[in-house]
């Protein structure tokens, strides 16, 4: 994401410089031949369609989650407040309580806002789930991508190969893999369960068992994506000049220490674009979990924001509420994102 | 090196200005399309609503083309509409249609494209919706049909239960097309034989548990198939329960919500105490597979809306009253437990008078059979010619002709309104995790609230 007026300030200060065709620095150039002018048909289109669609529309859901739309019509902006908030994350403390494992506290009460016929329950529960899965997916999915990366990368033979298998899950739809999970998650005939039995064990109920629905979805998800971040970090390890390693084995140090000193602080960039891309693929679970659980009623252990929202939203025609809910999935995403996007502004590798 | 430095610029302004004019071109494209596209969501019905547009004007004088919108893309239900248009066609061949099947099949995807374009003020001619409750949902939307629709012969001729259904508030605004039974217990003939039970003699939800129990100790089969991975199959058999042990009485308390929470308690419990003859990897089978276990004898019992039947038909050697039959669910008996799909007016109406000309076919008893012979269902209208369906459909149409009480399905959106539906499908996708009835009867008692 650049900075597009920086953009256009460096467009700018460009227009004065030496062109590199011999051309004479005309310092008296008109508005009309500025670079970032005649440049303008090029970036202003899609500036114009991404400030629209993207940030007009995050905009106008703020406002939306202000309002009290619901039902058919239209909204009525005249009378915007906190009250959806104020419903969506009633109760903190005992909310808290109540989601945080171990712990067993914290009885949170529906609310019933101005507009609302029937109560509506907080968030904390689908709120803490998206946690847990965004946390969690992410986390395994990078480190086992970095695990593989660090494996393909030792020139092995067949290289291409794993390479492609890793990857091949990722070019399937949520649906398909969602589809996929239930088969493998089936408790007599799945693989999994077919495992664990030959191991000795006893067949695991996965699919409706509230301790590990919510695992179970993140560990397809792992397997679905950390081909992709083998991929993004196999290029990142590529492009650490071996003089490196080689600087590194000089001055003795252990494979260990090589990777944690040399290798890993180069793939910071690597890291950073993963994990956006991972994050959004764990907000995007929705369709895996419509799919496993045919409908957005997956249960609780495993309601995600994602569900929720169009529950409120689609199936109550909450609409007020529904912004409500996705705002503070927006914010949740921006808090995982922004640090990570904000170190790499200051170290200029942005 | 001036001449083709300015010969360089003028090329590279041409390509600007085209660039410019391209990318103007695309902005209005996108600002125009997304006006003309209101049914954003239903890739497929666009192409579909053009062509009858564009035949339209030329051809028909002031009947603009009928824009319906359903969701029976593919089986039995694109069958069953098909027949239902041609023989549309046939006795209104002055009536254009511009017939816009939404994509992925799901009533819930529809209900979205519907929203959308009521909410840009766009409503299609028609949609196949739930009656009843569901009607709320889009409530002010709907104008209506009780001059021109619901004339006497349809008042008179279809039953009290549908007829209640139709309407909003108290004004017909939508008609009925079929019924689907909610109350079955299907069973495979052979199994149950082998294992002595004689499913005729069940007369209450706790002896269903011990024919499951008896089966289960004389046959390999799995006594009851049924899926749990998703909310609905349990939300229908629960209701189902609770109307065999608390009555019409207790069933429509509930639904008025003022249940009574020992008796949906009781209900959820006697569905715990089914859900041991489960097969074991019901959370993993969908409704087509666990229908599929009794089909192939795998399974004695399904409790199924009569769908389910549909899947039969389509087996060689596996005919009614010999490999499979169907009782009503024991207790219900005199009940027949409503789902229904019909066609609501829209006001604002795009073509109001091929609009009610459809609908009033729809309400005919000929139409109905036309398309109940391929769906599966029965016709709402107590009158129908039924010899042109099935022996299992008339024996279900006799049922219900000789119901005591047609009361609505909760699962079907029928009994109450979207909100409270997703709180009853909230309690259950909790009670499919751990069982829980008392848990779940409070939730279910407190989603009136």
């Amino acid at each position: 994401m650049r900075n597009p007026i920086a953009l256009l300030r460096r467009r700018w200060s460009d227009s004065d410089d030496v062109r590199t065709d011999g051309g004479t620095v005309d310092s008296g150039q008109s508005f009309w031949n500025r670079d970032s002018v005649r440049s303008a048909p090029f970036w202003l289109p899609p500036f114009l369609l991404v400030g629209l669609f993207v940030y007009g529309a995050i905009l106008w859901n703020i406002v939306l989650s202000l309002t009290d739309f619901q039902g058919l019509g239209s909204p009525d902006y005249s009378n915007l407040d906190f009250e959806n908030y104020l419903a969506a994350l009633a109760d903190p403390i005992d909310g808290l309580l109540s989601v945080l494992p171990f712990v067993n506290g914290g009885a949170v009460e529906a609310r019933s806002p101005s507009w609302a016929q029937l109560s509506v329950e907080p968030i904390w529960n689908s709120a803490w789930n998206t946690v847990v899965l965004m946390v969690g997916f992410t986390v395994v999915c990078l480190a086992l991508g970095l695990a593989l990366a660090i494996l393909v990368d030792h020139k092995i033979r067949y290289e291409n190969t794993f390479r492609t298998i890793y990857l091949l899950p990722m070019s399937l739809s949520f649906v398909v893999t969602a589809k996929f999970w239930l088969y493998m998650y089936n408790v007599e005939t799945g693989l999994i369960n077919v495992v664990i039995t030959s191991l000795g064990f006893g067949a695991v109920e996965i699919v409706q068992n509230p301790d590990l629905k919510l695992p179970a979805v993140a560990f397809a998800l792992v397997w679905q994506f950390s081909g992709y971040a083998m991929i993004v970090y196999l290029a990142g390890l590529r492009a650490i000049p071996t003089s490196h390693f080689e600087a590194a084995r000089i001055d003795g140090a252990s494979t260990l220490r090589m990777y944690r000193r040399v290798v890993l602080p180069q793939l910071r960039t690597a890291t950073v674009s993963a994990l956006v891309v991972l994050t959004v693929f764990a907000l995007k679970a929705f369709d895996f979990l419509f799919s496993m659980y045919s409908g957005y009623q997956p249960g609780p252990s495993a309601d995600i924001l994602a569900t929720r929202m169009v529950r409120e939203a689609y199936a109550n025609q909450n609409w007020a509420y529904g912004s409500t809910i996705a705002v503070v999935l927006f914010v949740m995403a921006l808090f995982i994102v922004t640090p990570y996007i904000y170190s790499q502004y200051q170290r200029g590798e942005l | 090196m001036s001449k083709d430095n300015k010969g360089k610029r003028f090329s590279r302004r041409t390509v600007l200005m085209g660039a410019g004019a391209a990318g103007a071109a695309g902005l209005a494209g996108c600002i125009g399309g997304d006006d003309s596209n209101d049914g954003g969501n239903n890739s497929d019905g666009d192409g579909t609503g053009n062509q009858s547009g564009d035949g339209s004007g030329g051809s028909s004088g002031d009947m603009q083309p009928i824009q319906l919108l359903h969701a029976w893309s593919s089986g039995d239900g694109n069958a069953a509409i098909g027949a239902l248009i041609e023989g549309f066609q046939e006795a209104h061949p002055d009536v254009e249609f511009g017939e816009e099947p939404v994509n992925g099949a799901a009533r819930g995807n529809l209900d979205q494209v519907i929203s959308n374009r009521l909410q840009s003020n766009d409503p299609p001619s028609t949609f196949q919706t739930w009656p009843g409750k569901t009607l709320q949902k889009f409530g002010d939307a709907y104008e209506s049909i009780e001059e021109d629709v619901w004339t006497d012969d349809l008042t008179n001729n279809y039953l009290e239960g549908p007829k209640t259904q139709a309407q909003l508030d108290g004004t017909f605004v939508t008609v009925p097309l079929n019924i689907h039974r909610i109350n079955n217990l299907f069973y495979n003939v052979s199994v149950v034989e082998e294992a002595g039970v004689d499913p005729t003699s069940l007369s209450s939800p706790a002896d269903v548990v011990s024919a499951c129990q008896q089966i289960s100790d004389n046959t390999d089969a799995v006594p009851f198939a049924q899926q749990t991975s998703g909310t609905w199959s349990t939300t229908q058999l629960w209701e189902t329960v609770l109307l065999a042990q608390a009555g019409i009485d207790g069933y429509e308390s509930f639904i008025n919500g003022e249940g009574d929470k020992a008796q949906v308690q009781s209900a959820l419990e006697n569905v715990v105490e089914l859900s041991e003859f489960y097969p074991g990897d019901s959370s993993s089978i969908d409704f087509t597979e666990a229908n599929t276990m009794v089909m192939e004898g795998d399974a004695a019992f399904i409790h199924q809306g009569d769908w389910a039947a549909g899947a039969y038909r389509g087996k060689d050697g596996f005919n009614y009253g010999e490999q499979w039959n169907q009782v009503t669910y024991p207790g219900t008996s005199g009940s027949y437990l409503l789902n229904m799909d019909s066609f609501p007016y829209f006001a604002n109406n795009p073509s109001p008078e091929a609009t009610k000309t459809f609908l009033s076919y729809c309400g005919t008893a000929e139409a109905q059979v036309l398309f109940n012979a391929e769906k599966g269902s029965i016709p709402p209208r107590g009158d129908a010619d039924v010899s042109q369906l099935d022996t299992f459909q008339q024996d279900q149409y006799d049922d219900f002709n000789n119901a005591d009480n047609q009361p609505p399905s909760i699962q079907h959106g029928l009994a109450v309104v979207p909100a409270i539906k997703t709180n009853i499908d909230a309690a259950f996708s909790g009670f499919l995790e751990n069982y829980d009835a008392a848990t779940t009867a409070q939730e279910l008692v407190d989603s009136f609230k």
